[in-house]
């Protein structure tokens, strides 16, 4: 079946390819070459971010030139893969799909050979809002019982917040620093464990992100309590942020096409145009909506403004708690 | 629900599915046979194709994959002494015992009837059992988890037969080997002496392949070189030998008695395994090692183990793949996927639009009616087709080593690169096979280093939260039912076990 897959991907390229024969304007102003483009996640297969490069790899094809393989490389933390496209040939054929924590905390907090300068965003395909939950039979059940609770007995309360320093533990650290509340902060191997702890009455609290909770939460067999963004997510609708109930608190991630910064500007301007083109495809929206994957695609000028201002934002939280100085 | 049945029923029987489901099958049982390579790559590789595919028939290609990813392990397990899977390390034990004593298809044929018996068994325990297992399931948290690894530990290495202290050394060495890396609970890099690749620690298959596989290669090769030196030394050995050697198939033949003399162990194994399956993160591996330490306690033959025993074979194999269906059921139950086979499950539900969870079954009734179908006549045609294959296989493995060997060692360096797309693994790989090669040397068996290796991420990380959870009060650790009883289990057989069986010898 590989096979078969493979080789009807080539005939598509070989048709793609000789309708642009036609079309010479197209053909002449691609500044990629005809081997295929390989999309890098620093994740296992299955994740949310494979499934989301994915739609991407599924549908660019016909608007970018090449194919598109989406390449996993979990080892070393991740760090394997941000090496590998480090030390790719900068033409544009090899980029990083990663959230924040490979490439920003890791900046910080690793021996790295690279600094946060040396990445240029291509484009941003979501933001994911991390969301405070619990099982509907716990006596926690909003922000302000939970605020309530650890004010009357500090450092009581069991969170679960999958890795240490990741996406759904710094908006904890944040939280806490701005509020001088204490938890006891009980790391998991992810979303999975984080959640049968909670259903199983082992912890309090947990953090994850809205899709994996959003038809529970629906179901009435999990809670919502908050969100740390600027606004309630489109799936989580009757959740309030934490900035609604008056803490100012925001610490989204998002899921980012990275190249090196001496790829040049007319190829990063290629790849962010045929891929926003890419995704804004009826195929590529009705994908995306089979696999709540909420792709809202930023420009590589936005993406970049929201890269420079998490890694702002994560020095700073990462400073306060000592982390680095 | 019933009027849904008769359409699952065609969806699940119709000419299309079953053929991907064969497909899926003799992919898997492949795939799984070359060392390195699993089931859940393959799956991972074509999780995609959900895009492309009818609901029906690409759970039925994934579910053939995984099933014959599942048994393919234990070819190679027995056949070159490489579990070609994680799961399948406690079949390499007994099953290439058996090979050398020249039985390979005996070992095989029993490895396949037990796999399917246990993931038959597993697959009507998750159509029938899922909820109340899974609540018993979830009722698992940090400290029952913690005991239950403990069990194992102990239960494998401590009941080596006469080697306690060695099987106590290498479980620890193996502990030590998985604590390279990062710390789960504080993010602070350990034993990694300044080498940044090794933050992210060491991955198993390439020191699963490394210790069993590698080790065995160097030692056949050395053996091989020695023999030559031999032969030109004195020119009285035979020149031309068959290519086969001396192998005789007709002898090696499974019995029907042998067969039902095996029987006890399987169901020990499709016990443990479909238990120890249902729990989110225990693992195939951990089931199968459990399943054999148990059926050796409670064989009676159990000096055969070891040595090639049929039972161990049975235990080890009917273990691992008793987890196969109730691995799905956290995914089921609640929509925690419990495994990495479960997590690719839910990601190819997610790509066809179908969110994993209680609601699942009645959202898309007639989807998962037909996978419930397909789970179960997947393994008659695993049966079918393997039967078919395994004459094959096992003439395979009496292959003469000169020839054999280079080719498992490529296959087996290939399949760890592909396995995480990094170079690092296929130098661990050599690392551990080097390391395979001085431990077998002095005797030290290689089981409960394996086991150590695969139980301490997660028995640290449940010892840890268990202490933070119990703000680090050490009697948190017996705060459950659960957990007593499985100490209470674990002392009683160790004393057991060490006091008054050993006077019988």
């Amino acid at each position: 079946m590989f096979h078969k897959m493979t080789n009807s991907n080539k005939v598509a390229v070989t048709v793609v390819a000789s309708m642009m024969a036609f079309a010479p304007g197209v053909a002449a102003a691609s500044p990629l070459s005809n081997d295929p483009i390989r999309l890098v996640i620093p994740f296992g297969p299955g994740g949310g971010s494979d499934i989301t490069a994915r739609v991407l790899s599924a549908t660019a094809p016909e608007f970018c030139g090449p194919r598109i393989d989406v390449v996993s490389m979990s080892g070393a933390a991740g760090l394997e893969a941000v090496n590998f496209v480090r030390n790719a040939e900068p033409n544009g054929h090899t980029l990083l799909v990663t959230d924040y924590g490979p490439i920003v905390t890791s900046g910080f907090v690793d021996d790295v050979d690279w600094s946060h300068d040396d990445w240029q965003p291509v484009m941003n395909f979501t933001e994911w809002l991390p969301t405070v939950y619990t099982r509907p039979d716990h006596p926690i059940q909003t922000i302000d019982d939970w605020v309530t609770a650890a004010t009357e007995e500090p450092a009581t309360i069991t969170f679960g917040h999958a890795s240490p320093l990741g996406l759904v533990h710094l908006p904890l650290i944040l939280f806490e620093s701005v509020t001088g509340l204490e938890n006891i902060h009980v790391p998991t191997s992810g979303g999975g464990e984080t959640r049968s702890l909670i259903m199983g009455g082992h912890i309090d609290l947990g953090m994850t992100l809205p899709p994996s909770i959003a038809s529970e939460v629906a179901a009435g067999e999990l809670t919502a309590l908050g969100i740390f963004s600027e606004e309630r997510s489109p799936v989580l609708p009757d959740t309030p942020t934490f900035r609604e109930a008056g803490y100012d608190v925001v610490l989204p991630a998002w899921l980012m096409i990275f190249a090196t910064s001496d790829v040049p500007s007319e190829t990063v301007e290629h790849l962010q145009d045929c891929f926003m083109e890419a995704l804004a495809s009826p195929t590529a929206v009705a994908m995306s909506d089979r696999v709540n994957a909420g792709i809202e695609p930023l420009n590589a000028a936005d993406s970049t403004r929201l890269y420079q201002n998490t890694v702002e934002n994560i020095g700073n939280i990462l400073r306060d708690i000592g982390e680095i100085d | 629900m019933l009027e849904s049945f008769i359409p699952a029923l065609m969806l699940a029987f119709s000419p299309e599915v079953i053929l991907y489901v064969a497909i899926g099958v003799f992919m898997g049982v492949t795939l799984g046979a070359i060392p390195g390579l699993s089931g859940d790559m393959a799956i991972a590789i074509l999780l995609p194709i959900v895009f492309f595919l009818e609901p029906a028939a690409a759970l039925g290609l994934l579910t053939g994959i995984y099933k014959g990813g599942m048994f393919g392990g234990s070819i190679s397990a027995i056949s070159f002494g490489v579990p070609g899977t994680p799961g399948s390390a406690a079949t390499a034990i007994d099953g290439y015992q058996a090979k050398l004593k020249g039985t390979p298809n005996k070992a095989l044929m029993t490895a396949l009837y037990s796999s399917v018996i246990g993931d038959s068994t597993s697959d009507l325990v998750l159509i029938f059992l899922a909820l109340p297992l899974a609540i018993v399931a979830l009722t698992f948290g940090p400290v029952e988890f913690f005991a239950l690894y403990a069990f194992s530990l102990l239960l494998i290495s401590a009941l080596t037969k006469g080697k306690v202290a060695k099987g106590v050394a290498m479980a620890a060495l193996g502990v030590l080997l998985a604590m390279i890396g990062r710390d789960p609970m504080g993010g602070t890099l350990r034993l990694t002496f300044g080498i940044p690749e090794l933050a992210g620690g060491l991955a198993l298959i390439p020191v699963l392949v490394g210790i069993f596989a590698v080790s065995e290669l160097i030692i056949q090769l050395s053996k091989a070189w020695m023999e030559r030196a031999e032969r030109i030394m004195d020119d009285t050995r035979q020149r031309a030998q068959s290519l086969l050697g001396d192998y005789d198939a007709s002898k090696d033949k499974l019995t029907f008695s042998e067969f039902r003399f095996t029987l006890k162990a399987t169901w020990i194994g499709t016990t443990m395994g479909t238990l120890i399956g249902a729990l989110p993160g225990a693992g195939s591996s951990l089931a199968a090692f459990i399943s054999y330490g148990l059926a050796q306690r409670f064989s009676r033959k159990g000096d055969e183990f070891g040595k090639g025993s049929l039972e161990g074979v049975a235990a080890a194999e009917a273990g691992n793949s008793a987890t196969s269906g109730s691995t799905l059921i956290p995914l089921f139950a609640f929509g925690i996927p419990g495994s990495a086979t479960a997590a690719l499950f839910g990601a190819a539900f997610i790509l066809m639009g179908m969110t994993p969870g209680p609601r699942l079954i009645y959202d898309h009734t007639e989807v998962i009616y037909a996978l419930f179908l397909i789970l179960i006549y997947a393994n008659f045609i695993n049966l079918f087709l393997s039967q078919f294959l395994l004459p094959f296989y096992s003439k395979i493995a009496m292959i003469q080593s000169r020839i054999l060997l280079p080719i498992v060692c490529v296959l087996a360096i290939l399949g760890t690169f592909a396995a995480g797309n990094s170079v690092i693994d296929v130098w661990v790989l050599l690392f551990a096979g080097f390391l395979g090669v001085v431990l077998r040397m002095f005797n030290f068996p290689l089981a409960p280093l394996i086991l150590g290796f695969i139980v301490a991420p997660g028995a640290e990380r449940a010892l840890r939260q268990s202490l933070l959870i119990g703000r680090g009060d050490w009697m948190h650790l017996l705060s459950s039912p659960i957990a007593i009883g499985l100490y209470t289990v674990a002392a009683i057989m160790i004393l057991t076990f060490t006091l008054v069986l050993r006077d019988k010898k």
